[in-house]
């Protein structure tokens, strides 16, 4: 066990896309940041960053502009948490979160007004806000419908050229699909390893050869997500190889996505002088002098010991594991914040798995005053340098409106904005 | 003296027959690796690590004190007093053992043998890891050499006490002049030297000075005041209420034959076990000239270096396993005991199946760290006896790693899973694999899988490896232990920990994956497993 004597301005506790912005940001505002998390949801990413795609959920409306959207929204769900920012404030957070990654080497690209039109591993077309530069090639083939090829792999499952072909050819007459042999491998594949193997030129160069079979009148080809863990120069050089538009489709999770989004804030947050307690969770929280937190972080013989004189508490919902659900209830595990939740146990889930309109449990989080401190039972602030981003924030059901990485970048930014101010 | 010369004669026959016996191993065969000796090194290892025992010194300055009090005390005793009339005389001629300094220095050397010999019995008993390693000839051989001082002291006391012994003195060098000559002379030995006559003897001044000269006349020559005996004298003041019993026993001349006796023992004692080493240590100690690398040795000097283990156990409390071993219990993980096996095995001794298995798994589980080789006070090389020898015992009792892999799933289900008793079978550690709570978590992600590197180098994972890692924890999951416990997957993780650090789920893959992995190695271990004898390794 080992004790950090550095006091540090604040304390992130999560790794996610909430997390990670409010490091970034805090870092940005020149503050002493110590950031903490294991891996959570953000390896299940598409990558994608999503402002706001549906609403409302139970007619599973579909937003060109999204905020548009954002404001008939909150018409609707004053108490989202979008409600606490304007949408000036929203775009500054996005703008300055995919900087900093596109600093960090991981770019990202979009329209300032509306929805990108992406496509899905099932074929179907989802909007969202920022992609990652590597997608962007198919927004404009499925703009212009272009001739283009959809490439899958002997092996890699939850990934069908012929599904998302068939699925869109109505619309899209020249779209076709090829499954080739992933060069070196067979069984089983899984993105990392083949993004790995795909740092190999040598690689590179037969999966080109074995493409270019299917490919030769088509103007784009478009790939599983799994070029490379650096996704620039691979992609560069098949497009020199095949002399055609390369891009990129999500897998299904754990996609290649996670491991780019945590490479780029490995390289960009810690050169940025953010201590980062990686791979740890907080294990116990202690107030001392002043009402500074003390955290333990880690267990074991790993454990840490830091001191922050305040905290952002980005620590997501259950897959996060910032909120925990019991047979009866659901708490905070870290500060034991109350939980808005349903009644009881009965009220958390409505009677059909896939109902349009979702699951009460899935709006399950903690309160926040106007600067994003959370508040106790008695609705005061529970601390006064305690704040919280992201998905832990009650009243959204974001993975059906379409708004995560949105929320989780945008309280951020409020979080440290009521931190600085 | 029929008894001291069949014993003597005895006793070297043995001795003879089995210095022979042992060093014949030592040149029966041809040398094959380099061997550097110079004499200037020889006579520097002469010095430093034999005389002045500076390996030793190296282990605790505790044990060195105690170990240069028994050698010098007993190598004193030997020169001077086991052998006076060859050494002392031959430089003193004038050389009685009843004079001082030779009463005096007896004393002293027998009384730092002794506590050279209790501070050695101490750190045996003291140090509980120590305790545990003490066998049969650790014991021994400190009872033995205990007992020879022991009866030493007691012959001596009983002398001084013993009217006898006086008589027959008396009857051989002294003439009675008067006829209170002899009365004088008692109660001057009385007085001064400690006698023990059973008659009341007049203790006047008078009387004693009578004795006195007397005493100048006739023994004086040959006899010191015995105070100089400071061991015996006290003791036989403390024999002195059972003098009368010890006369009439004859007490002396049982405790002389004790003393032979026990010489004798120690001396034909000498070629076996760890008797051995006052010869064969410092010989290896020239041998190895100060050098504590771990370098292949030439096969002479190898089998030199098996003789030298003075069982001082450094090795084992040095021995960065020893954990391993307080799990396992198999002796044979640590170095001293280890040699033991070794010793036999390079003699050709055919080992029990269950010492060959117990034996080699000591051989795997050594992590070739040199620690062992470093301490040891009697410069053995052991990490070079230990690496020529791991190759023929791997090959002799596979590792289970080898063993399962080599396994079709046939065979380990026979094996791992169907043999009599060994479902029961769990390791030291366990408590992941057949709790539900470890897995209850899992989301089947994929997450280890896909940041695993074994299943990243396997061209083809599906045939390589049976199963991936989130397909064990799946089986396991359901409760079906005993399908993946021979999956090549559990037996190909490196314990790189990936898996574990990157499951969202906190699912201990690595811990469950290594956990499995002793759960197979303790049922390979488990007495009369069929798979033992067949195993056929490709």
């Amino acid at each position: 066990m080992t004790t950090d004597n550095k006091i540090y301005d604040v304390m992130v506790i999560g790794s996610g896309f909430a997390g990670m912005a409010a490091a970034a940001f805090a870092v940005k505002a020149g503050l002493n940041v110590v950031q903490t998390g294991a891996t959570g949801g953000i390896d299940f990413s598409t990558g994608f960053i999503d402002l706001m795609g549906v609403h409302p959920m139970s007619e599973g409306k579909r937003w060109k502009n999204p905020w548009q959207a954002i404001e008939a929204m909150l018409k609707d769900h004053p108490k989202h948490p979008y409600g606490y920012l304007s949408a000036e404030e929203i775009r500054e957070s996005v703008d300055m979160f995919t900087g900093f990654l596109s600093e960090s080497g991981l770019e990202y690209v979009g329209h300032d007004d509306r929805n990108v039109c992406a496509l899905t591993p099932a074929g179907t077309v989802k909007r969202t806000y920022r992609l990652p530069k590597s997608a962007w090639k198919g927004t404009e083939a499925l703009e212009k419908k272009a001739p283009t090829l959809i490439v899958d792999f002997h092996g890699l499952k939850g990934f069908s050229a012929a599904q998302l072909a068939e699925t869109r050819k109505k619309t899209w007459p020249s779209i076709r699909s090829a499954r080739v042999a992933f060069p070196g491998s067979s069984g089983e594949l899984f993105p990392e390893h083949m993004a790995w193997a795909l740092a190999e030129p040598a690689n590179r160069e037969k999966l080109a050869e074995s493409v270019m079979e299917h490919a030769a009148d088509v103007e784009y080809i478009g790939f599983p997500a799994v070029l490379g863990v650096d996704p620039k120069p691979v992609m560069a050089h098949l497009e020199e190889l095949t002399g055609k538009q390369i891009f990129e489709i999500p897998t299904l999770p754990p996609s290649i996505a996670g491991p780019r989004l945590r490479a780029a804030f490995d390289r960009g947050l810690p050169s940025r002088g953010v201590r980062t307690l990686s791979q740890k969770m907080v294990t116990g929280v202690r107030i001392v002098d002043g009402g500074m937190f003390q955290f333990d972080v880690g267990t074991g013989v790993a454990q840490t010991t830091v001191t922050a004189k305040a905290a952002i508490l980005a620590t997501g919902r259950f897959f996060g594991k910032g909120l925990q659900a019991d047979m009866k209830t659901i708490t905070e595990p870290v500060f034991n914040l109350p939980v808005t939740q349903p009644e009881s146990r009965e009220a958390w889930h409505r009677e059909l798995f896939f109902d349009a309109a979702g699951h009460p449990v899935n709006t399950a989080g903690i309160e926040v005053d106007d600067h994003l401190r959370p508040l106790n039972e008695a609705g005061e602030v529970a601390h006064e340098n305690l704040y919280a981003a992201g998905a832990i924030l009650a009243h959204h059901d974001w993975t059906r409106m379409k708004c995560g990485a949105g929320i989780a970048i945008a309280t951020a930014f409020k979080a440290v904005r009521g931190l600085t101010e | 003296m029929e008894f001291y010369d069949i014993g003597l004669t005895l006793a070297f026959i043995v001795f003879g027959a089995g210095v022979i016996r042992r060093a014949s191993h030592w040149f029966c065969l041809r040398s094959s690796g380099s061997f550097s000796f110079t004499f200037a090194g020889a006579a520097r290892a002469l010095i430093a690590d034999v005389l002045l025992l500076f390996r030793t010194l190296r282990t605790s300055p505790l044990r060195w004190a105690a170990h240069c009090l028994v050698f010098f005390g007993f190598m004193g005793l030997l020169l001077f007093h086991a052998m006076d009339d060859t050494v002392t005389a031959a430089f003193f001629p004038n050389y009685e053992p009843t004079l001082d300094p030779w009463q005096f220095l007896r004393n002293l050397f027998g009384a730092i043998t002794l506590v050279g010999l209790v501070l050695m019995v101490l750190r045996r008993v003291m140090q509980e890891k120590l305790r545990t390693l003490t066998r049969f000839q650790d014991w021994a051989a400190l009872l033995v050499v205990g007992c020879i001082i022991l009866s030493g002291f007691l012959l001596e006391a009983s002398k001084i006490i013993s009217p006898v012994v006086f008589d027959d003195m008396v009857y051989e060098y002294f003439v009675a002049e008067e006829g209170r000559d002899l009365t004088a002379l008692k109660a001057y030995w009385t007085k001064e030297y400690g006698a023990v006559f059973p008659e009341t003897l007049p203790m006047d001044a008078d009387t004693l000075e009578h004795g006195r000269e007397l005493d100048e006349e006739s023994c004086a020559d040959c006899h010191s005041n015995t105070a100089s005996a400071f061991v015996s004298r006290p003791l036989s003041m403390l024999l002195t209420p059972i003098a009368p019993a010890l006369d009439v026993s004859r007490a002396h001349e049982v405790f002389w034959s004790f003393h032979v006796l026990f010489c004798f023992i120690a001396l034909a004692a000498l070629p076996f076990g760890k008797f051995f080493h006052p010869i064969s240590t410092p010989l290896n100690l020239l041998v190895r000239q100060g050098r504590r690398d771990g370098a292949p040795m030439s096969g002479r000097a190898r089998k030199v270096a098996l003789d030298a283990c003075t069982r001082c156990g450094e090795c084992s409390l040095h021995c960065s396993v020893a954990p391993v071993f307080s799990v396992l219990g198999n002796e044979n993980i640590l170095p001293s005991e280890k040699l033991l096996s070794l010793r036999k095995h390079a003699a050709g001794e055919p080992l029990s199946d269950e010492v060959l298995k117990a034996f080699a798994e000591g051989s795997r589980i050594c992590t070739e760290c040199m620690r062992c080789t470093d301490i040891c006070p009697s410069g053995i090389n052991l990490q070079d006896l230990w690496l020529s020898s791991k190759a023929e015992l791997a090959e002799a009792a596979p590792e289970p790693d080898r063993a399962v892999r080599g396994m079709s799933p046939d065979k380990w289900t026979s094996c791992l899973v169907e043999a009599e008793g060994v479902k029961d079978i769990l390791p030291p550690v366990s408590g992941l694999a057949d709790n539900a709570e470890s897995f209850w978590a899992c989301v089947q992600c994929t997450t280890c899988t896909s940041v695993c590197p074994v299943v990243a180098v396997s061209e083809d994972s599906t045939r390589d490896l049976d199963l991936a890692p989130q397909q064990i924890m799946n089986l396991l999951r359901m409760g079906l232990k005993d399908q993946a416990i021979g999956a090549r997957m559990v037996w190909s993780c490196t314990t790189c920990y990936k898996c574990q650090e990157h499951c969202p789920q906190n699912i201990r893959v690595a811990d469950v994956l290594y956990e499995l992995r002793n759960t197979a190695a303790a049922r390979l271990r488990a007495a009369d497993n069929p798979c033992e004898d067949k195993g056929d390794l490709s």
